[in-house]
């Protein structure tokens, strides 16, 4: 039945956030007593600790404590990243630094006072001598001969290489006619939610710990600060209240949730923590820091005969919990093949350490980047062979009638729309209208215009063997639902989930009262709660409608079969001949022998006359654990029209269209806005974001008034369209889409500037494209014609 | 010890009064004095707008004002918007066109958006981005932002308030 999957119902979520009532992580009350974290933060980016001298800080009224870094270490083990997979190479970390600092950022002592403004003058009075030493902060030039080595355990600074080839691959690429080479640069950029992070740490009777943290990951949370604190896990319940905005930034577990944790049991009091702004963004993981070598081999119709890289990114200072940071190398190694029929591939994937913050998964993970290569080879191959840049892309894409298709290194596309989401695009946006009036250089109205495509596959959803294939092993994959028909008739289910905005508590209630068979307004879903909600993998890489949608229908469809037993049995008919809708069984056929819901449940609850089947438990409800296929693929394109100004280099964007394919959507209002707040994140990826550091390791732009996120004024309308392709490997139909709008927008608008600036012979492979860059470049051609 | 100096704000309607030191930000006193936790701190240096309220009927970021450098100053807060059990209109707008996600940014976008269309009741759209422009999204990517706004303006004209 499918009464409530599909349509787009308003949030039951909004209220409270609209009043100002919802609770975030310092909202959370305060008990009595509880003392106030403030972390001394390294100001070099590589140095020897001499010496930590705490004494006037210590000094200083409200003062707890002011621990170092081996003071911490008699509390929290170091942190080891759990990545197995070949080329790896294992380092640790200690969550306060005790020798050496390896980062601009890296904390070196812990403050612990009555006030958090107390905290933060003790954290001036802290005096820390080091010793600065070189420091290797440039990606190709740390694995020079000569470069500072980051970490003893890592030689040559190079963390991670993998290599792959397809057999022959050679000979295919010597074959082709053709060949173009690129060097793509993807700046660093962050996921910054505006929300900062934090933490309370609250002891129970017994030695117990509420911990309550701004995280996407509260199970794997848990186990990795019992392990770390040395805390049973039985006794650490992690609570995850409202989180403002979590992008990947807060599904990683950091080093300051380990340390609130364990000072609070050291010192038998609660303990908070609150990140500033600056700490965020110098601390918070940070992303995309990558360069991709391409080169493709394609014959004259511009079909690919074979594709090679080299993928190098950069892993910062320290690999990270839970995913290391290989996850970006792998990704994007792997998945640059897209949507198209490329059977001949070669890659080498690197990733190097760097004396600059430690990087994780930011919305998108690799995706951006490696799609703004190949996809800057698809715009460059049409532009070689003088073919239109959609009509090369069409031909290259695996045709839906050929799906399922495994892809070059393994990754199976079930179902997918690749060429029809390029031609619906391509109709919303007047693609070829657009085409017939662009005149060769470009230029109209004083502005270059250009128009540019995006067309990618989405990885969402991954499951166990997906995570094992990139050398997670720890990373479960699955996703549990626990699915309770309460003695009311009313239904209770909890998942593993936890959300930052995405709408969990409306698009899992249409799922369950589907599966069910119930009113949505009789379903409540709880998350983000670890006394309350078995375990799970958490919310992240585009996965919850996969994963938690599948473990809650598997788990109600449970619960639904042992209703429709006990109302055989109160019918006295056979259990096929039961039907169950609308919160009612009845026989098939007599729609006026039957019983309802509320009925059913007493009877489970022994709360009325009737028994229950020979055999049957008491209660009624059912858990499920879904580990979805490798991954579930959905696809997208995207094109983008912008007016690059000649003169002062800004971009403008005119129109921007989106057709997207998630598969079956659960709620469309909520899906329409997981795209536009992923565009707008993709724009400013590609027009502004970006952490620059210098020759020093300083970050140069630690502020929000220096690091530009883009404003309303900056976020074109965007018309969107959906096909949808529901998937046929996992549970439900359903394909995820927190990710997909990021990822085309970043490709979209480089090819669109590409192209306005191909008249000029401009070629773009770079970002962020910055006025200053793209004026200077625009003027470096028109001085050199000129003269 | 700082000295704490005793103050008096009107915080949606109600005069409050708090002791706090002279250094301390409004918005930490709305929040950890007041307990008017709706207010949210998003940066701490006047770009992103979370903290936004109503300073004397003007939008301000209540994280670069000290609260003793306002004593006696009237406060509306997002706790102050709304009457009683009904959302106002342009909440009501924010919750139709789904125009929330993480909802962090929100209270401080309500706050510009009342004082906004206070002044400006019929905006076009453009006008309405620049309004926007004061505060930062990291979720919706505006568009439906700029939707709902639309469609509050259009309600309170109807309304005639």
């Amino acid at each position: 039945m499918n009464e409530f999957v599909g349509r787009a119902l308003l949030r039951r979520e909004d209220a409270h956030l609209l009043r100002g009532e919802a609770r975030f992580i310092d909202d959370v009350p305060e008990p009595d007593g509880t003392l106030h974290l403030g972390f001394v933060l390294s100001p070099h980016a590589h140095a020897r600790i001499l010496e930590v001298d705490t004494a006037a800080a210590a000094a200083l009224p409200g003062i707890q404590a002011v621990l170092t870094g081996a003071d911490i270490a008699a509390h929290v083990q170091p942190i080891v990243a759990e990545v197995e997979i070949e080329g790896y190479r294992r380092h640790g970390r200690d969550v306060v630094a005790r020798d050496l600092v390896r980062f601009v950022g890296e904390a070196v002592a812990v403050v612990v006072a009555e006030d958090p403004y107390v905290a933060q003058d003790a954290i001036e009075l802290v005096e820390v001598s080091y010793e600065p030493l070189a420091a290797s902060i440039d990606m190709e030039a740390t694995t020079a001969a000569d470069a500072p080595r980051v970490h003893e355990a890592v030689p040559g600074n190079l963390v991670f290489e993998g290599r792959f080839a397809t057999e022959g691959f050679d000979e295919a690429f010597a074959a082709a006619p053709h060949v173009l080479k690129e060097r793509f640069k993807s700046g660093r950029v962050g996921g910054v939610p505006l929300e900062p992070r934090g933490c309370l740490a609250v002891p129970e009777p017994g030695g117990a710990l509420t911990f309550y943290t701004s995280t996407q990951i509260p199970h794997m949370l848990r186990t990795a600060v019992a392990k770390y604190i040395g805390c049973p896990e039985s006794r650490l319940r992690v609570v995850v209240p409202e989180v403002g905005g979590g992008f990947g930034t807060k599904a990683q577990i950091y080093p300051e949730e380990f340390v609130t944790a364990a000072l609070a049991r050291h010192f038998r009091r609660p303990v908070k923590w609150i990140q500033d702004r600056r700490e965020e963004l110098i601390t918070d993981i940070h992303s995309r820091d990558h360069i991709y070598e391409v080169e493709v081999a394609f014959d004259g119709e511009g079909l690919v005969q074979a594709l090679r890289s080299r993928v190098r990114t950069n892993a910062g200072a320290y690999s990270t919990l839970p995913f290391g940071c290989t996850l970006e190398t792998t990704g994007g190694a792997r998945m640059i093949v897209g949507p198209y029929r490329i059977t001949n591939y070669a890659y080498v994937a690197q990733a190097v350490v760097t004396h600059t913050g430690p990087v994780g998964a930011y919305r998108g993970v690799a995706q951006p980047s490696c799609y703004m290569a190949i996809e800057g080879m698809m715009d460059r191959i049409a532009r070689h062979l003088d073919i239109d840049p959609a009509e090369v892309r069409l031909r290259n894409m695996v045709p839906t009638a050929e799906l399922p298709w495994t892809n070059v290194v393994g990754v199976r596309y079930d179902t997918g729309s690749y060429q029809e989401s390029l031609r619906a695009a391509m109709e919303a946006i007047d693609y070829e209208g657009f085409r017939a009036g662009q005149p060769a250089d470009r230029l109209v109205d004083g502005k270059y215009r250009g128009i540019g495509i995006c067309s990618f596959t989405e990885v969402s959803g991954t499951g166990a063997p997906g995570w094992r294939a990139r050398g997670l092993v720890r990373l479960p994959g699955f996703d549990t639902g626990l699915v309770r028909v309460e003695p009311s008739g009313e239904v209770t289910a909890f998942v593993s989930h936890a959300h930052a905005g995405q709408g969990h508590y409306t698009t899992f209630a249409q799922v369950v009262a589907d599966a069910l068979g119930v009113d949505f307004a009789d379903v409540t879903i709880i998350e983000g709660d670890t006394a309350a909600v078995p375990y799970g993998t958490g919310t992240f890489a585009s996965r919850s409608a996969v994963t938690g949608g599948g473990a809650l229908i598997r788990a109600a469809t449970k619960v639904r079969d042992k209703m429709r037993r006990i109302a055989a049995h109160i019918l006295e008919a056979a259990v096929e001949d039961v039907v169950f809708e609308a919160g009612r069984a009845h026989v098939a056929g007599v729609e006026g022998h039957g019983v309802d819901m509320r009925r059913i449940a007493e009877t489970a609850y022994a709360m009325n006359e009737l028994t229950l089947p020979e055999g049957e438990d008491f209660g009624l409800e059912e858990t499920d654990f879904y580990d979805p296929p490798l991954v579930t693929m959905a696809n997208a394109s995207h094109i983008a029209r912008v007016a690059v100004d000649a003169e002062d280099g800004r971009v403008e964007i005119e129109a921007y269209a989106v057709v997207h394919d998630c598969g079956r959507l659960i709620n469309p209002m909520i899906v329409d806005g997981q795209i536009h707040g992923g565009v707008a994140q993709g724009i400013g990826e590609a027009l502004m974001e970006e952490f620059v550091y210098d020759d020093e390791g300083q970050i140069q732009n630690a502020t929000l008034l220096d690091y530009l996120l883009p404003t309303a004024e900056d976020i074109p309308d965007i018309t969107l369209g959906h096909i949808e392709s529901p998937t046929i490997d996992a549970v439900g139909g359903f394909k995820g889409v927190g990710e997909g709008g990021v990822i085309g927008a970043v490709p979209a608008v480089l090819n669109a500037v590409g192209d306005a600036l191909s008249g000029l012979g401009i070629e773009i492979a770079t970002k962020p494209l910055r006025p200053s860059l793209l004026a200077g470049e625009i003027r470096k051609v028109r001085d050199g014609s000129a003269s | 010890m700082i000295e704490k100096l005793d103050i008096t704000l009107i915080v949606n309607g109600r005069e409050r009064h708090a002791r706090v030191e002279p250094r301390r930000l409004l918005a930490d006193v709305l929040r950890h004095e007041l307990g008017l936790k709706g207010t949210h701190i998003g940066c701490e240096h006047g770009v992103c707008g979370a903290c936004t309220v109503l300073l004397d009927g003007r939008s301000a970021r209540s994280c670069l004002h000290f609260a003793v450098a306002v004593d006696g100053a009237e406060i509306t807060t997002v706790e102050g918007l709304g009457g009683g059990d009904e959302l106002t209109p342009i909440q009501q707008a924010f919750h139709r066109n789904h125009a929330l996600q993480c909802g962090y940014c929100t209270p401080g976008m309500l706050v510009t958006v009342q004082e906004f269309l206070a002044r400006e009741p019929d905006p076009d759209d453009a006008a309405i981005r620049r309004a926007l422009s004061n505060n930062i999204c990291r979720c919706t990517g505006y568009a439906n932002i700029v939707a709902a706004v639309r469609e509050a303006a259009r309600a309170l004209r109807e309304a005639g308030t």
